[in-house]
Order: structure tokens, then C-alpha cells, then sequence
């Protein structure tokens, strides 16, 4: 944050984009930035917390177990249980991981010195999605046929003849391009707005404060703290609401595959 | 569909229904508007007539809004 | 004539928010009242159910023209 508010101008300037750019942190390997540092950690923690939680579980839970099985049964309930029916058990170790790696991600972006969401770079959340879809395609051609899987898709029965024509396109594009676009551009929108906000009103409050404290900016910087506050509790409910939204979107394409369409 | 009677439909099976049309709502409408104001950019393009883009995408959203009325409003 | 004020940069970016209001006025009426009408009397939640996607598919397709405008009239 210092670097970008070492100006000598005297007038505030918002951060952009040059917020993303982030360097290397060993100068050799290019590729090893903050944001691939945070993932790993976020991987980490995800395994930390699993394994602590489910390695060893007793009947009766107590410690981290508890909190475990009160993540598990959230998951199962909401998100695999609505869509996946009696399947659901068999893939809950698929939405569990997504829940709470997506959630891990999001929540990097309020954790202090850390402060950059991970999803908020857009590979990450492609990556994730991109490998729904591939899992949804091939899910779909294994239970459906290979033609019926897109015979079901495209012409839902209940429609008058001709009218499948026109319609057939808009479904196929629908649920082949448009959704998994959706499934990724959803969490990286959401977090890369949430990021430039959070840095806005934090360095309206350090300039107005600090850099140049003038009577009547002061009010100013004031009001950009107490909004940098508000803004990181609206964030933090948004970044576990986006997580849920990503991993029920998951569970719906999966169950859409098992079960045809009707 | 699970069974049609009215005793029978359990909570998760309406929500199930309910979230699947949701989402798929602006799915439809988006699809609708690229596909058929795509085709009538591109149509527009081959005539020189600059009127047939916003046509193409009212007929897009208007058969988009047919599809979710046919698929899950009756 | 002086110009007094002026709003410059990408007009489309605002031309979609103020596009914005109407349909999330609607989407809140929609289903405000769809979820009052559910809190009293929950054994027409089919029916309700049905109108409320009616209703919110008409006001969604306005957002998403909204959306789409500025590329229609090329930027």
C-alpha cells in the first residue's frame, strides 16, 4: 500500500489496476508471485483443517471436529442435498473441497499483510470452472448417451413442434458457453470489485490522514475509515456468499448431468 | 419430474426446481441476445441496413422469454 | 454557450447503470411480494413460484438489454 501513495503530487490520486501487478517474490522464478504464494497457502489450509477435522472423528465430536462436521452438514444440506438427491454423499468430497478452498481464497483478501483475494486474478477461478464443465460434459455423456445427452439438452419435451428450431440454439448455447463464462466471471467480478473498493476507501483514509493532513481533509479520511470498516463486513459476507454461490452452482451442473432434464 | 401430486413434492426437490429456473433465466435471455443479435449484426453487416442489430436482439429476448414461459411457468 | 460541467469517458459504462435502477427496483418488488404472499397463505407456493419467475424473467430481460445497449450502438 505505502508504494502506491509515495507520491509527490498533491492531489489523491484512486488506486487502478496497477493494484493486480504484483512481482515475483523470489527475483529468479517469474512465476511465484504473491497470488500463487496465497493459493498454496490456501491449498495448505484447506488439507490442515480437513485432516484435523475428519482423520481421526470420534462419536462424539469435540474441538475442531465440531466445527468440521458443522461445515459438512452446511454443505450437504444446501448445496449437495437440493440438487444431487440420494447421490449427494458421493460427491461431497468434491463440493466440500470447493466450498471451502473458494471461501480460503476470498477470505486472503481481508486477512491483514496479506490482503489480495486470490480469485480476484481470473485464472484461478477459470480453473475451477473450466474443470466443473469438463466434469459436467463427460458426467453427462456417460449417464445420457453421447447423443442424448444433447438431445435432452437442446429439445425439453412440452414445446409445440416448430418452435424447437428457433429454441434448440439458445439452450445449446446457454448451458455449453454461457454458464461455465458465468461460473468463473461471477467469483473473479465480485472479488475484483470488492478489492478496488476495500483499496479506495483505505487510501482515502491514509491520505486525507496521514499524507497530507489538512483541516478540512480530515473529516474526509475520517469518513474513509469508517468506510473502509463497513466496506470489509459487506466484503467478508459477500466473499462466503460467493463461495456457497460457486459450489451450488457446481452441485446443479453435476446433478443436471446425472439426472436428465425434464 | 419427481411426482405430480401435491403431497408428495418434498422441500428440496422445490428448491432444486426453483434455483434451476432462476439461474437459468438470464442464461436464456443472454444466449438469446448474443445468438440472435449476433445473427442480426452480421446480417446488417451483409445488407448495410444498420437496423437489423437491435432486431435480432428483441427477437432474441422475446424467445427467450418464451422458452422460460413454455419451460417453467405452466 | 460555456459548458459548465461535463462528464467525460466511457458513456456506455454509464449508460448501464443508470440502466441498472429500474429493473432493481422491479426484481425487489417482485419478490417482496411474492415473499409476503408465500408468508401467508404457503400452500399456493406453486403458483407463486410460477407468476414470480414470470415476472422476474420480464424485468431481467430489460437489465440484460441494458447490458448489451452500448455494443449494439457501437460504443
Amino acid at each position: 500500500m505505502k508504494a502506491l501513495t509515495v507520491l509527490a503530487a498533491d492531489e489523491f490520486k484512486a488506486p487502478g489496476l496497477e493494484l493486480f501487478d504484483l512481482p515475483p517474490i523470489i527475483p529468479g522464478v517469474a512465476w511465484f508471485t504473491k497470488p500463487v504464494l496465497l493459493a498454496l497457502l490456501s491449498s495448505l489450509l484447506v488439507i490442515a483443517f480437513c485432516w484435523s477435522a475428519f482423520a481421526n472423528p470420534k462419536l462424539v465430536p469435540r474441538g475442531i471436529q465440531n466445527i468440521g462436521e458443522v461445515g459438512y452438514t452446511f454443505v450437504r444440506d444446501q448445496v449437495a442435498r437440493p440438487f444431487l438427491g440420494k447421490d449427494a454423499d458421493r460427491w461431497m468430497g468434491l463440493l466440500l473441497s470447493l466450498f471451502f478452498l473458494v471461501w480460503i481464497w476470498n477470505l486472503m483478501g481481508v486477512v491483514p499483510f496479506l490482503q489480495f483475494p486470490v480469485a480476484s486474478h481470473i485464472a484461478f477461478p477459470i480453473v475451477l470452472a473450466v474443470s466443473i464443465y469438463v466434469l459436467k460434459i463427460y458426467l453427462g455423456v456417460k449417464h445420457q448417451g453421447g447423443i442424448g445427452y444433447f438431445k435432452n439438452m437442446m429439445f425439453p419435451p412440452g414445446l409445440p413442434k416448430p418452435i424447437y428450431l428457433l429454441l434448440a440454439p439458445i439452450e445449446f448455447l446457454s448451458n455449453m458457453i454461457v454458464a461455465p463464462f458465468t461460473h468463473a466471471v461471477r467469483l473473479f467480478a465480485n472479488m475484483f470489485a470488492g478489492h478496488i473498493i476495500l483499496a479506495f476507501f483505505s487510501a482515502v483514509g491514509f491520505w486525507f490522514l496521514f499524507e497530507q493532513l489538512t483541516p478540512l481533509g480530515a473529516p474526509v479520511g475520517v469518513v474513509g475509515v469508517i468506510m473502509t470498516i463497513a466496506m470489509t463486513g459487506f466484503e467478508m459476507f459477500i466473499q462466503f456468499l460467493q463461495a456457497f454461490l460457486f459450489a451450488l452452482l457446481a452441485a446443479m451442473y453435476i446433478g443436471g448431468s446425472l439426472h436428465a432434464e425434464h | 419430474m419427481p411426482a405430480m401430486s401435491e403431497q408428495e413434492r418434498r422441500p428440496e426437490s422445490d428448491g432444486r426446481d426453483f434455483a434451476n429456473a432462476a439461474w437459468s433465466v438470464p442464461s436464456y435471455i443472454l444466449s438469446g441476445i448474443i445468438l440472435y443479435g449476433g445473427g442480426g449484426w452480421l446480417l446488417s453487416r451483409w445488407t448495410g441496413v444498420a437496423v437489423f442489430t437491435p432486431i435480432g436482439v428483441i427477437v432474441g429476448v422475446v424467445l427467450a422469454i418464451y422458452l422460460v414461459y413454455r419451460k417453467y411457468g405452466r | 454557450m460555456n459548458v459548465i460541467a461535463e462528464v467525460s469517458g466511457n458513456i456506455g459504462s454509464i449508460g448501464y447503470g443508470l440502466a441498472t435502477l429500474g429493473p432493481g427496483i422491479g426484481v425487489g418488488l417482485i419478490f417482496g411480494n411474492g415473499l409476503q404472499a408465500i408468508a401467508r397463505q404457503p400452500e399456493t407456493y406453486g403458483l407463486i413460484r410460477q407468476n414470480m419467475l414470470l415476472g422476474f424473467v420480464l424485468v431481467e430481460a430489460l437489465a440484460l438489454i441494458g447490458l448489451v445497449a452500448p455494443f449494439i450502438y457501437g460504443l
